[in-house]
């Protein structure tokens, strides 16, 4: 038996089982052949990223602030941080690819978080890590849509998965 | 636009030859696809249960069940304990030998089919630098918790009217008991048992349902739901409805009365599914005489006041009270207790001969706040009020909104919403609009779910869809009717990403092998009625369809199919190709504008088509040699020799002669009175003819929603219903004639977004760039006002003059 470590995934707020579901992110990274950029546009419920960030907020003690991702700049950048934090992007060959960070929005029930790098060479597919909300909440489930190389690429991130990989057909 | 100009008939000739096989049913030759194949087929045979029009049978049946309940609860322990006895009728044909109970309680055994089946994915590698594989706090919480507290179900005493003991055979979260003697239709027969169980903590585990421990003062909230054993549903479709509980497919039960008697802390306040019958005994002369009053307020009344629960929550007791309910014709008993609750009521006069009042009401601990205070029990009313709109009158006495540790939760006449509000350390409480917009969507939902599937009792452990879908369409309705500046789900375009996406499952997928379960069981089906309402039927008839549905299935128990033919039948409109689309497939809508053809009539006549040919070889674009020799100054030979010329520098190629004259009119000679009417008609009008060319690559028929703007600046919209594709399902071609001065300058399909059509740049004629979602926002950054954090900086002091003197001129350059 192969002997692993088994790391803590820290603490959790409560996770019910909704009859009103949430609790579930789409991202779709984009390969816009105008810019030649990888485009990473996160989109997650209002609700859940306020409850999320009410969380990071209790780890920082001494804050007076509460999480109000509607009307607080703050709430906005914290969530929009740590969501860049969670999201990760490597080339097939474990080459990590920062992203930049482009902003956020808020948009109807959603809070938008976007990113971008400059198309690599040669990139014939991605592994990809993402853990947003999944840290705290077992319940979440981020979805990555891979648009722009041939047919739409989908990776479903739940339970423990933390990196997931696909590969591009020869255009 | 390709402004090509071709030679049409005079009468334009459909090949109108067909080869429709109806009854085959696999298509074996070339890769045509019928999309509007009847579903006949796919759905069960209409019978005498359920008939061809989806409405119930001239011999339907379901089978009634009562309880008699009485339930301790032991706070200390945290345990549940009850006698109940079970009165069964047997309305159907067959003769039942044996019975089947839920034991839902034993999902939390560690031998049950979720435990056992529960998997990790986690990817294990053998270098060190991909870091640990990971495991949750929350999810050692949970084992710790398991291992510590004994769950599930205690059962003893199962015994008939006589007191002869029942054998009883447990089959994991599900009970058979063997009947002494077979029960034939018709009949009826009683029998009890003793049970008992550990509360789970909500928290810990993760149900419907549990206890919430609250550190500061000690107290718990307990939500009892799931807490009896159950009657299996004996239906006509599936016989005995005895899936194993795996967590996600939930509960399909029988209606009954109820008779429950809860025995818990005396000062305890108790919610439940039913009427209270003992007020007398339980609560005060003043609780009795603020509920009173309530019924005709305008406001919610506080039948317990934060004060008041705030000082009962100080100190517990070791007396107990017992508070006696009642229900009728519900399909499930769900209530909950603490000595944290406020309350408050108003009456919903709703008139109708069934239920003139209802009682809204509400059961919240302080950290619910200003936000239950004024929101939850006026969401209940809302909800009924528009609920009732598509479907019934409310029919039960109560409508409650409890807040405990479950996010959101139904059962009849009873709800768990989660949403709270924050405490701040000067003591004060707020909430976000986020938590504000949840708490009043919260509460429409589960409210919502007591029409659907608490009353149109479909089968939850089936078809999540059918209560999760269509209640999701309808608290979209309401919330909309709330206010609509708040964005409620149900946009066909929030959709799209799943859409579009690869992992996917079609919506008629049994509820625990739902991948996506919240997509896939809620926004999809919300989605696609929403389509059906707003684009495809219309709101008049598919309100009229919808309630039908809704009132044949009243205390019934409906199936896919009885919705299908219900919403066909009423609304008098084939849906086949819908339900196939959206219901049983995984095809996406992506309809593309390809081409389009501008044609003009050919008049057979020489003198108007060769001067029409002349024209249009005029409009080419000059050769570029012969530009360029200009530029140059070359001189031409024909210009320096003007005195040598022929016919042909006079007559070019158009020219028309009497030759073509003649043959132009034997050609009119030979015409049918009808056919040169016709001719004479067109060539006089002389319209434009377009040919636009579409196709379906997302496979998902829909109708095309052609938007037509013309170079005169107005716009026409034009509806073809998705019958368009019924011969060629990938590729059709449409004719549109407008008047000769009324030219197309662009066409758009779906321009509003209404068809959650994933790929919006084929959507128009000539293409647009469609910027991406970062592009838009790069570009817009700064320049709208959505930025501004105006909650903060309405709080900015206005400066005094002083104050702009006193300001340092540092410049801020972030």
């Amino acid at each position: 038996m192969r002997k692993s470590l088994l790391g803590l995934v820290c603490l959790m707020l409560t996770s019910a089982v909704n009859a009103h579901q949430l609790k579930a992110a789409i991202t779709t990274v984009l390969f816009n052949d105008r810019t030649n950029n990888i485009e990473v546009m996160h989109r997650f419920y209002l609700h859940d990223a306020e409850h999320a960030v009410s969380h990071l907020f209790k780890k920082s003690p001494g804050r007076h602030n509460h999480a109000d991702l509607i009307s607080d700049k703050e709430t906005q950048d914290t969530f929009s941080n740590y969501v860049e934090k969670q999201f990760k992007l490597e080339t097939l060959t474990n080459k990590k690819l920062q992203l930049n960070s482009v902003g956020h929005q808020l948009d109807g029930q959603f809070f938008w978080v976007y990113q971008e790098i400059k198309v690599p060479d040669s990139v014939k597919g991605f592994r990809m890590s993402h853990g947003a909300l999944r840290d705290l909440w077992p319940a979440q489930v981020n979805m990555v849509n891979v648009e722009g190389k041939g047919k739409v690429k989908t990776l479903t991130f739940s339970g423990e998965d933390i990196w997931l990989e696909t590969k591009f057909e020869d255009k | 636009m390709s402004n090509k100009v071709s030679l049409i008939a005079a009468a334009i000739m459909l090949p109108l030859t067909m080869s429709v096989n109806a009854s085959a049913i696999n298509q074996t030759k070339g890769d045509f696809e019928d999309k509007f194949r009847q579903l006949g087929q796919a759905l069960p045979t209409p019978n005498v249960y359920r008939n061809a029009a989806g409405e119930p049978g001239a011999q339907y049946w379901q089978q009634k069940v009562d309880y008699k309940i009485k339930a301790t609860l032991d706070e200390k322990k945290r345990r549940l304990t009850a006698h109940q006895s079970i009165s069964y009728k047997n309305n159907s044909p067959d003769t039942l030998k044996y019975l089947w109970l839920q034991l839902d309680q034993n999902i939390f055994k560690s031998d049950s089919i979720a435990e056992l089946t529960s998997t990790v994915r986690t990817k294990l590698q053998s270098s060190p630098d991909k870091g640990k594989a990971k495991i949750s706090l929350n999810k050692l919480r949970r084992q710790q918790f398991m291992a510590d507290t004994e769950l599930g179900y205690e059962i003893a005493k199962v015994k008939d009217s006589s007191g002869n003991a029942l054998k009883a055979t447990v089959v994991g979260t599900l009970m058979r008991v063997d009947l002494k003697k077979p029960l034939k239709p018709g009949k009826s027969l009683k029998f009890s048992m003793d049970f008992a169980f550990n509360i789970a903590e909500e928290d810990a585990v993760g149900a419907r349902a549990g206890y919430e421990h609250f550190e500061k003062d000690g107290n718990d909230i307990f939500l009892l739901a799931q807490w009896f054993p159950r009657l299996a549903a004996y239906t006509d479709y599936e016989a005995w409805t005895n899936k194993a509980f795996l967590g996600s497919g939930e509960f399909t039960l029988e209606f009954g009365n109820y008779d429950v008697e809860l025995t818990v802390p005396a000062d305890h306040i108790v919610s439940a599914t039913g009427e209270l019958e003992n007020a007398s005994r339980v609560l005060t002369k003043a609780q009795r005489q603020r509920l009173e009053k309530a019924e005709t307020s305008k406001r919610p009344v506080f039948i317990v006041t934060e004060e008041e629960a705030l000082e009962n929550e100080k100190e517990g007791t070791s007396k107990t009270k017992t508070w006696k309910f009642t229900a009728e014709k519900v399909r499930d008993f769900a209530w909950a207790s603490s000595r944290k609750f406020i309350w408050d009521a108003k009456g919903y006069q709703q008139g109708g001969d069934e239920q003139p009042l209802v009682m809204a009401m509400s059961f919240f601990p302080v950290d619910g706040g200003d936000l239950w205070k004024k929101y939850s029990t006026e969401s209940i009313v809302h909800t009924m009020e528009v609920y009732s709109r598509f479907s019934f009158d409310y029919p039960y006495p109560v409508a409650q909104s409890v807040n405990g540790p479950v996010g959101g939760m139904e059962y009849p006449m009873i709800t768990f919403n989660g949403p709270r509000t924050e405490l701040h350390d000067d003591g004060t409480r707020t909430y976000t609009q986020a938590e504000k917009r949840f708490l009043i969507g919260v509460v429409i939902h589960e409210v919502g779910h007591i029409y659907f599937p608490m009353i149109v009792n479909s089968d939850e452990r089936q078809w999540t869809w059918m209560d999760e879908g269509l209640n999701s369409f309808l608290d979209g309705i309401a919330g909309r009717e709330w206010d609509p500046t708040i964005p409620w789900g149900v946009e066909a375009r929030d959709i799209v990403p799943y859409m579009k996406s690869e992992r996917q499952v079609p919506i008629m997928t049994q509820s625990d092998s739902i991948l996506n379960f919240g997509r896939n069981a809620y926004a999809k089906p919300a989605v696609a009625l929403n389509i059906l309402r707003e684009v495809i039927l219309g709101r008049e008839l598919f309100d009229f369809a919808f309630k039908e549905y809704a009132q044949r299935w009243k205390y019934k128990r409906p199936t896919p199919s009885d919705f299908f033919r219900t919403m066909e039948e009423a609304s008098g409109v084939d849906l086949d190709w819908f339900w196939r689309g959206w219901f049983y497939s995984t095809d996406h809508v992506d309809i593309s504008i390809d081409r389009v053809y501008k044609l003009r009539l050919d008049t057979k006549n020489p003198d108007i088509d060769y001067a029409r040919l002349r024209e249009a070889e005029l409009n080419k674009p000059i050769s570029q040699f012969v530009e360029r020799n200009k530029a140059e100054g070359r001189d031409l030979w024909i210009d320096k020799n003007q005195d040598i010329s022929d016919f042909y520098d006079d007559n070019d190629r158009f020219t028309v002669t009497n030759k073509e004259r003649n043959s132009y009119n034997k050609f009119l000679k030979g015409l049918k009175p009808w056919e040169r009417k016709t001719l004479e008609r067109a060539v006089k009008e002389d319209k434009n003819y377009y040919v636009l060319e579409f196709s379906n690559l997302g496979g998902l028929v829909m109708p095309i929603l052609l938007q037509l703007t013309y170079t005169d600046g107005t716009v026409e919209d034009k509806y073809i219903p998705a019958e368009i594709w019924r011969r060629s399902p990938k590729k059709v071609q449409k004719l549109i004639v407008t008047d000769k001065n009324k030219e197309l300058k662009d066409i758009s399909v779906d321009a509003s977004w209404l068809t959650a059509d994933i790929d919006v740049e084929n959507n128009y004629y000539p293409r647009r760039i469609i910027p991406s979602r970062i592009e838009v926002y790069k570009s817009k950054k700064n320049k709208g006002k959505v930025n501004r954090d105006i909650m903060k900086d309405i709080k900015t002091e206005i400066k005094k003059n002083e104050d702009k003197k006193e300001k340092p001129l540092t410049e801020d350059k972030k």
